[in-house]
């Protein structure tokens, strides 16, 4: 399973944190409901308690000061305990003048302050309660013990949000999970779409989706139906206009050399020849504009990964330039890729006829496939200024030469390449020698699938 | 060499006709499949011009059904369908070659002199023929340091026998290879033919085998090597 850290703006990453951080905010904010509440309840309970601690202390002493009158000790007197423990409530009886007549054996006086209001009262450091009788002459003020309610209420909000930090991060390793695993026919449909280039329009396949993204997958679907009745319907026209333009320009060539043949010496005969190279050149034109209209109209992508070397072979063998070129291919013998196999044998073409009709005839044009799909064409010549190189890409620009030819074929090697989303790089020099042009193309190589 | 021609377009195809029969081959053209169906079992053919893209049909197919019945003439495909994967469709269904429109008539002529010396079984256009020297793609004959000069019908005829050196050929073959269905054959043109190529190369170089037919000479052939030294 990938559980990699998504990318900003990814559903995974915004449901993970939106649920967790949601469920992590509702729970503190019960944590801190739950403090207040329990504080409120618990400041009402230890008051109660103060005060019955005051009312029960009150008779008591009363009734003990009067014993201890008779005695006449002017001494204050702790109570005696059945043994010193912590207290957590701590009292004095005082008298009128401020006399402490009686305490609790752990209080601390500096608790108490010399006249503390009736009732509930803040004291410097703990709350109090103080009850005055018999006509002001007997005060019993009872003190908690200082931090004792802030520590009961901190160790029940200690003990609800203990949880909570444990259960953050599993909570958080629990959302990102699930969240994945939610996802997970949602990424696989993206990674199938990505993995389609131009011209691959094979439907997608909706089973495995969620219901709220299939119709999105299905709408993608009808879309790329729609693309590819068009792809097909352009490219039916464009091999139907091949077909078309094809056959008259061969019937007139045809007859023209058949007239020439025929004819005798004269300017008749000098006027057929001259229709002769213009039916020519109107051939190799429209033969590189139907190419071009293939390259950037039609489908590059092959129905199935096909290998190029046979299509290279061709190539080779229609242009009979034995000699003229050296020729490199893959070690395997044969290199699968996904580039349609009539594009590819467009580009080799058109890269492999520039060569040798650009470069120094004296020298051999090499044209090398490798085993990852770099296809490379050096012409030899002299070493070209970036500029030239440059203008050489542009249409109709046929570069200094008095070789004939349209100024198209970079065109279309670069249509195609565009299509297929693959480089193209020039180097002059080539590489590995001093002169020379070296263009290079990569070719999208098939991946290996099992079979 | 006796060739069909299957070709739809008229004006193309007639230029095609003219340049093949100039060229001193017989031709027959046939506008559809179904004619050129009925034409190669009417007759023998040496070589095929298929054109793919037809009134009644795919070129293809009909080859596929050719190669299938054991046909083994030599085909070569003229198509305005210029993609390489048509190409390679065309030889696998079992083409010997493939000429896309709109092509050279010189072309057209080397490439089917070319189909039809594999065919023959020697690939290379030059060949010695006891004191002849041909270039069979050039269609020059030298003998004695002297170039000789045939016309196409008189080549067609004598390219019947380097073809076949050894075999015997009757008047009735030698007639089917040059004439074709629209073209007359009077009585006397092969022996008429013979008789100038005998004048021309020399009385040995054909011998005549009475009642059977003709070939290339013994002693001739005692000298032939495949190429000159």
């Amino acid at each position: 399973m990938r559980i990699a850290w998504p990318p900003k703006g990814s559903l995974q990453r915004r449901l993970a944190l939106a649920l967790t951080g949601g469920v992590m905010a509702l729970w503190l904010l019960a944590t801190v409901a739950a403090g207040l509440l329990l504080r409120h309840e618990i400041d009402e309970v230890f008051d109660s308690a103060l005060q019955e601690v005051v009312q029960r202390v009150l008779p008591l002493a009363y009734t003990e000061i009067l014993a201890r009158e008779a005695d006449a000790g002017p001494d204050p007197q702790q109570v005696a305990s059945v043994g010193a423990h912590r207290e957590y409530i701590t009292y004095i009886v005082r008298d009128a003048e401020g006399r402490s007549l009686l305490q609790s054996h752990d209080a601390n006086l500096s608790q108490f302050p010399p006249n503390p209001a009736h009732g509930f009262s803040d004291g410097p450091s703990s709350r109090l309660y103080t009850e005055v009788a018999v006509s002001g002459t007997l005060i019993v003020t009872a003190a908690e013990r200082p931090g004792h309610r802030q520590k009961a209420v901190r160790d029940a909000i200690k003990v609800l949000a203990w949880p909570l930090i444990l259960l953050l991060p599993l909570g958080i390793a629990g959302t990102w999970v699930l969240v994945a695993v939610t996802l997970r026919p949602v990424v696989a449909f993206r990674h199938e779409i990505e993995a389609r280039s131009s011209g691959h329009l094979a439907p997608v396949s909706v089973t495995h989706l969620p219901s709220e993204i299939a119709p999105v997958a299905e709408a993608v679907n009808a879309l790329m139906a729609r693309v590819r009745r068009a792809l097909d319907a352009e490219r039916s026209f464009t091999a139907n206009s091949a077909h078309e333009l094809r056959t008259p320009v061969a019937a007139a060539l045809a007859q023209t050399q058949r007239l020439r043949a025929e004819l005798p010496e004269g300017p008749a005969l000098a006027r057929t020849v001259e229709i002769e190279s213009a039916l020519k050149r109107l051939a190799r034109l429209s033969e590189k504009l139907l190419q071009l209209a293939r390259a950037e109209g039609a489908s590059l992508i092959g129905e199935a990964p096909q290998d190029l070397v046979p299509a290279l072979r061709l190539v080779l063998d229609d242009l009979s330039i034995e000699g003229a070129v050296e020729v490199a291919l893959p070690e395997a013998g044969r290199f699968v890729s996904t580039l349609d196999m009539d594009a590819f044998a467009i580009l080799a073409r058109n890269l492999i006829e520039n060569a040798v009709k650009h470069g120094d005839a004296s020298q051999p044009v090499r044209v090398a496939l490798t085993d990852d799909g770099r296809f490379s064409v050096v012409s030899p010549g002299p070493v070209l200024e970036p500029e030239l190189i440059a203008s050489m890409t542009q249409r109709f620009v046929r570069g200094a030469t008095t070789a004939d030819g349209v100024g198209l074929g970079l065109s279309i090697v670069m249509a195609i390449m565009r299509g297929v989303g693959g480089e193209i790089a020039f180097a002059s020099p080539a590489s590995g020698q001093e002169d020379g042009l070296e263009v290079t193309v990569e070719l999208p190589a098939a991946k290996l699938t099992a079979g | 060499m006796r060739v069909l021609l299957v070709e739809d377009d008229p004006i193309l195809g007639s230029a095609v006709r003219d340049q093949v029969a100039a060229d001193g081959h017989g031709v027959d053209w046939a506008k559809r499949l179904a004619d050129a169906g009925e034409f190669v079992r009417l007759a023998h053919y040496d070589l095929i011009l298929l054109d793919l893209m037809l009134p009644d049909g795919r070129g293809l197919d009909f080859l596929r059904g050719r190669r299938q019945a054991g046909d083994t003439t030599a085909v070569i495909i003229l198509t305005a369908r210029d993609q390489v994967s048509d190409r390679i469709a065309g030889l696998n269904a079992g083409a010997d070659d493939y000429l896309v429109k709109p092509f050279d008539l010189a072309e057209l002529s080397a490439r089917l002199s070319a189909v039809a010396r594999r065919y023959g079984g020697n690939p290379n256009p030059l060949l010695q023929i006891g004191k002849l020297t041909l270039d069979l793609a050039a269609r020059s004959i030298v003998r004695d340091g002297r170039s000789i000069s045939l016309t196409a019908r008189e080549w067609a005829l004598f390219d019947a026998f380097i073809q076949r050196p050894t075999m015997l050929l009757s008047k009735a073959q030698l007639e089917e290879r040059l004439y074709t269905f629209d073209s007359e054959v009077e009585s006397n043109t092969i022996e008429v033919y013979v008789g100038r190529l005998r004048k021309k190369l020399g009385a040995e170089v054909i011998e005549t085998v009475r009642g059977m037919g003709y070939r290339l000479g013994a002693a001739t052939l005692a000298g032939t090597g495949k190429s000159p030294p």
